[in-house]
């Protein structure tokens, strides 16, 4: 097989790599929002319940989570595995990827100083108010190095989605890799997961660089 | 008899703030013993005395950041807090847009310029934008800082920064404002350009309760100053009578250590 046609191969996966990489952050950034908020909640339950939510996730490889989401349901209640595996994919994903980022929104949320509080609710802010137009900007720009690095790390996990053989790059390249008796492959894969992050790792700049305008 | 009571309503009525029997505690450490004071139209208090006197929790209680255990707070005679228990939240909202706060550290918002950290809150409030917008040009030049409307906080000096908080509590038309050691946090050389704010603000007749240990601005502007100490009001009267012939030895004995 020559590289050209390798490479060819494994672009037809890219669509699926994509495909994983921003499903998986268009649901995590959000729901990791809410668990960082219900993990600082005033309710000792729900904050525990959060804490340990955080521990299981941190504290299991993401390739025993891809497994449990996808097989588990087959081997718990006998349910058909699904046919398009995108789905526990992204399921097991992004509830991981919340936990990680729920503890950054937290601890940028943290360190925002209780006088920024104060000092809306005095100007007659409601809560609301508070959270999204003062509290959120400054946490955002304080996490943004921090959310970088876990989007650069999401970019090569997308290889993980190989252990429940869903057909994204990495899983096409691994398989031509056996077929062909080649370590072509994966060096074809380490030049896209590369390529794809140089390109992450300029958009985040930008975005650093506008909320650049205060300190 | 039935005079006494007429003039009894009337002063209450000049009274922006009253504050009786205030009570607050931290952890069973009392720092309010029974605070009593009244805060009439038109005058500056300065309440002065050691750290860890009460002062600043005295203006946080009144500002409703603190919430105090027992007592009574009234703005224009209308109890926000009474027997210790407060007005509903929708009415202490209401009781929030008579009064004004500056705290020692600015508290500046960091990503809002300088005219949106003004405009906003009365924006937020329903204000016409055009109307706020011109009102926030105006405390602006009124604060000396003209020019610097589009700047950010982290662009301007601590005495600039303080003055635009000024502005900004101003922008809210508080019937009352409150400062919590506005200059504290400065530059020796940077508290003059905040004080003379301060100053230029008691003579327009604003009403004011100021925390400070500035002795000679306190001296100057107030028409009263409170010594505090210990969580309790030890003495208080014109500032002529209190710094130059204190009654009690705790004064006294606050006072020697500014002289020195």
């Amino acid at each position: 097989m020559s590289l050209l046609t390798m490479i060819l191969k494994m672009s037809e996966g890219l669509g699926k790599t994509c495909a994983i990489f921003f499903l998986t952050l268009l649901f995590s950034l959000p729901l990791g929002m809410v668990v960082a908020l219900l993990r600082m909640s005033r309710s000792k339950i729900i904050s525990s319940i959060m804490r340990f939510f955080i521990t299981v996730l941190r504290g299991t490889p993401l390739m025993l989570q891809l497994l449990a989401v996808t097989y588990g349901p087959y081997y718990l209640f006998g349910a058909t595995v699904a046919r398009n595996k995108l789905i526990p994919v992204v399921i097991a994903f992004a509830i991981n990827y919340a936990a990680y980022f729920a503890e950054i929104y937290r601890g940028g949320i943290e360190s925002i100083p209780v006088g920024q509080y104060e000092a809306a609710e005095v100007l007659g802010y409601s809560k609301f108010q508070t959270f999204m137009r003062i509290i959120l900007p400054q946490v955002i720009k304080r996490i943004l190095p921090s959310v970088t690095n876990e989007v650069v790390t999401l970019v090569k996990d997308t290889s993980m989605a190989f252990t429940v053989s869903y057909q994204e790059m990495f899983t096409i390249g691994k398989q031509i890799a056996n077929s062909q008796t080649s370590f072509m492959p994966f060096v074809v894969a380490g030049v896209f997961y590369y390529l794809f992050n140089a390109i992450v790792d300029y958009v985040m700049g930008r975005i650093e660089k506008r909320l650049d305008y205060y300190r | 008899m039935q005079e006494n009571t007429v003039n009894a309503a009337l002063t209450q009525e000049q009274n922006i703030l009253s504050v009786r029997g205030l009570q607050k505690s931290f952890d069973g450490l009392c720092v309010l013993k029974d605070i009593s004071l009244d805060v009439e139209k038109g005058n500056v208090v300065s309440i002065i005395g050691p750290s860890g006197s009460g002062k600043s929790t005295l203006l946080r209680c009144v500002s409703f950041l603190e919430q105090a255990d027992g007592g009574d707070i009234l703005y224009d005679g209308q109890y926000a807090l009474r027997g210790g228990i407060y007005a509903p939240k929708a009415e202490l909202a209401r009781f929030r847009t008579r009064f004004g706060l500056v705290f020692q550290n600015f508290q500046l918002f960091p990503h809002y310029s300088v005219l949106k950290n003004i405009s906003e809150a009365p924006i937020l409030h329903g204000e016409d934008k055009e109307e706020v917008r011109e009102r926030a040009m105006g405390l602006i030049a009124k604060m000396g800082l003209e020019g610097k409307e589009n700047a950010y906080p982290y662009q301007l000096s601590g005495g600039q920064q303080q003055r635009v908080a000024i502005a900004r509590a101003l922008a809210m038309r508080p019937e009352i404002l409150f400062f919590d050691e506005p200059t504290s946090a400065l530059d020796p050389e940077l508290t003059g350009e905040v004080l003379k704010v301060i100053r230029q603000l008691a003579e327009e007749k604003m009403t004011m309760v100021v925390v400070t240990h500035e002795m000679p601005f306190a001296k100057a502007v107030s028409n009263r100053v409170i010594f505090m100490a210990g969580g309790v009001i030890v003495e208080q009267g014109d500032p002529q009578a209190v710094f130059e012939n204190p009654r009690e030895e705790r004064t006294k004995q606050f006072l020697r250590v500014f002289e020195r």
